[in-house]
């Protein structure tokens, strides 16, 4: 499914480098996560693989069911079926939650040739899916995040990536601001979403989330390539030991 | 008789140091014509042919209007008027034009003014709003000029005891334009909702000023403009709160808020208190900056297309000042006049 081979990438006008040829391969149906120590270039590899502007890709290439990635525009990616779960989902103001999700909802159907939802069928579904992550419904009719809190503004990630229905998700941080409660609404969500032919790459510091999103392979990031992998007991030797052992 | 061009405002006058009408005048013809406004009256009113003077003309270009316009077109809205339709004012296309509206005591009056004209025209139009106690004004001003058009467009509210203005100004600009509005507090609790947006591409200018003059204790004053320039366009936001000593317990706020979206485009502000009363809370404030990068990608992520991403946190930029009009229809419309122009220059 994703494809990551030989990736390299630099920030500053290619004064820094911080990917290094990195390569990894996340069939359909598998949960993946990447750990590793603050600064290894985890954060970097979500806004490369999603084509956020500031990042030179020096080398290498990505492909998601075959297709380049790097050469396409964000929102092509995202209409592609690329879903990154910020670690800090953005405020947006002045712009309500539903008006938000169905013009990107639309947006993504129409660059893939599909016929556009309704807004009937669309609020139907929008609905169901809040009251199946707990949320209240007014929350849809405020702006984006706006006065959100830490695990308000997960959970309506969460909510975006299930009326999105994207082919990958990568999910950086997820877990950052959230107390157990939330997390445990996060990660049901995360594990509804699992299916043959979808895939995730789960972006974390701690072990902590892969106590609830058990992954297939855990590989550890540092300098900037991947330095170890293993199944999910791999996330507990790490945590226990610590980066160290891989430190670049 | 003809316009002498030297008793136009230039940039050596302050208050038009950016707005430079007699530079712009140069190239315009019309200058000393005669304008026709037309006007729907809601049922119940009737407009007069008035010929006195109105003896207001503290601006250099209502001194013109005073020398070139045709008769004053006057209303009088009687005490205790009030109506579900709103007194609509079109043919504001050329010359020199006065208007007078009065609102007796009580009286609610809602008008809309449609600021569009022909090419190449000079457009000057002096208007005075008198309210008496308890009148209420909302107001509308839709100007889209095309890009050859000089206008000034001037009105002088007088407000007693207790009167209610709500004012909105959604504006396109033209080759030069500048809207002014002075109000002169005379009473008691009175209330102003001052409010506007300007968007500008090509090489468009309009300029938003403003004059507050309180002289009595009590009144709210609530301003808040917003902007968006593109291309070589050119915003001016000049607002002043002018507090004098017995104004005291006023409650004023300015805000001018501005997003420029190219290299080229230009915003000229200056926001002005001036306070001799001791006990007030006047507060303003003014910001200019570009569109939030880390929110456009992460409605890109999203599938949203830069261009549309664009257009949706502009919309929320500007719209917001519209939100307490309480005319929704005209509300929507000019929510649409918005949409549209994005459309256009994404």
């Amino acid at each position: 499914m994703l494809k990551i081979n030989n990736l390299s990438a630099t920030v500053d006008d290619g004064n820094k480098t911080i990917l290094e040829a990195l390569s990894l391969e996340i069939p359909a149906g598998e949960v993946h996560a990447i750990m590793g120590p603050n600064g290894a270039g985890k954060s970097t590899l979500s806004y490369v693989l999603t084509g956020r502007d500031g990042y030179d890709v020096t080398g290498g290439d990505v492909t998601l069911d075959g297709e380049d990635l790097l050469d396409m525009d964000p929102e092509e990616r995202a209409a592609k079926g690329m879903f990154l779960s910020f670690q800090y989902p953005l405020e947006i103001p002045g712009v309500p939650t539903m008006t938000f999700l169905k013009t990107a909802l639309n947006a993504q159907r129409r660059a893939r040739g599909e016929e556009e939802m309704g807004a009937p069928e669309f609020l139907k579904k929008a609905r169901a899916l809040a009251s199946e992550l707990k949320m209240k419904p007014e929350m849809l009719k405020r702006p984006l995040n706006v006065g959100f809190s830490g695990g308000e503004k997960k959970r309506m990630e969460i909510f975006q990536m299930m009326m999105l229905e994207p082919r990958f998700i990568v999910m950086d941080e997820t877990d950052s601001g959230l107390d157990v409660d939330a997390l445990r609404i996060v990660a049901d969500g995360v594990n509804k979403l699992r299916s043959p032919d979808r895939g995730m790459l789960i972006i974390t510091h701690y072990q902590r989330l892969l106590d609830y999103i058990v992954p297939d392979r855990v590989h550890v990031l540092s300098g900037g390539k991947i330095a170890a992998s293993g199944d999910a007991d791999f996330a507990k030797t790490l945590e226990a030991e610590g980066y160290d052992a891989y430190a670049a | 008789m003809s316009l002498d061009l030297n008793t136009l405002p230039t940039r050596r006058d302050e208050a038009w140091k950016w707005t430079d009408v007699r530079a712009a005048a140069k190239e315009q013809g019309g200058l000393s014509d005669v304008g026709l406004p037309k006007f729907t009256l809601p049922e119940g009113l009737t407009i007069m042919e008035a010929s006195s003077d109105l003896a207001i003309a503290s601006t250099p270009m209502s001194r013109l209007t005073s020398h070139f316009s045709g008769p004053v077109w006057t209303v009088n809205v009687p005490d205790g008027f009030s109506s579900d339709e709103p007194l609509l004012i079109e043919g504001l296309n050329r010359g020199h034009i006065r208007i007078h509206l009065i609102l007796g005591k009580g009286a609610s009056l809602s008008v809309i003014e449609h600021h569009a004209s022909d090419e190449n025209r000079f457009v000057n139009i002096d208007m005075v709003i008198d309210m008496k106690e308890g009148a209420s004004l909302e107001r509308a001003i839709i100007h889209d000029d095309p890009e050859s058009c000089l206008r000034v467009a001037t009105t002088h509210i007088t407000a007693w005891r207790g009167a209610k203005i709500n004012q909105y100004v959604l504006s396109f600009g033209g080759d030069l334009s500048r809207l002014e509005t002075r109000v002169a507090v005379m009473g008691k609790e009175v209330e102003a909702a001052l409010n506007g947006a300007y968007l500008l591409g090509a090489k468009r200018h309009v300029d938003m000023t403003s004059y507050i003059d309180l002289a009595v204790p009590d009144c709210t004053i609530r301003q808040a403009v917003k902007g968006v320039v593109t291309d070589k366009a050119r915003g001016v936001f000049q607002g002043k709160f002018h507090v004098r000593k017995p104004a005291q317990h006023t409650d004023a706020e300015m805000r001018h808020d501005a997003l420029m979206l190219s290299d080229n485009c230009e915003i000229r502000s200056k926001p002005e208190l001036e306070i001799y009363a001791d006990d007030v809370a006047c507060a303003h404030g003014n910001t200019i900056g570009q569109l939030d990068e880390n929110a456009l990608f992460y409605m890109r992520q999203r599938g949203i297309p830069a261009g549309q991403a664009r257009a949706l946190l502009t919309e929320a930029f500007v719209a917001d000042v519209f939100d307490d009009l309480e005319d929704e229809t005209l509300k929507d419309s000019l929510l649409r006049k918005i949409r549209d122009w994005l459309k256009e220059t994404k």
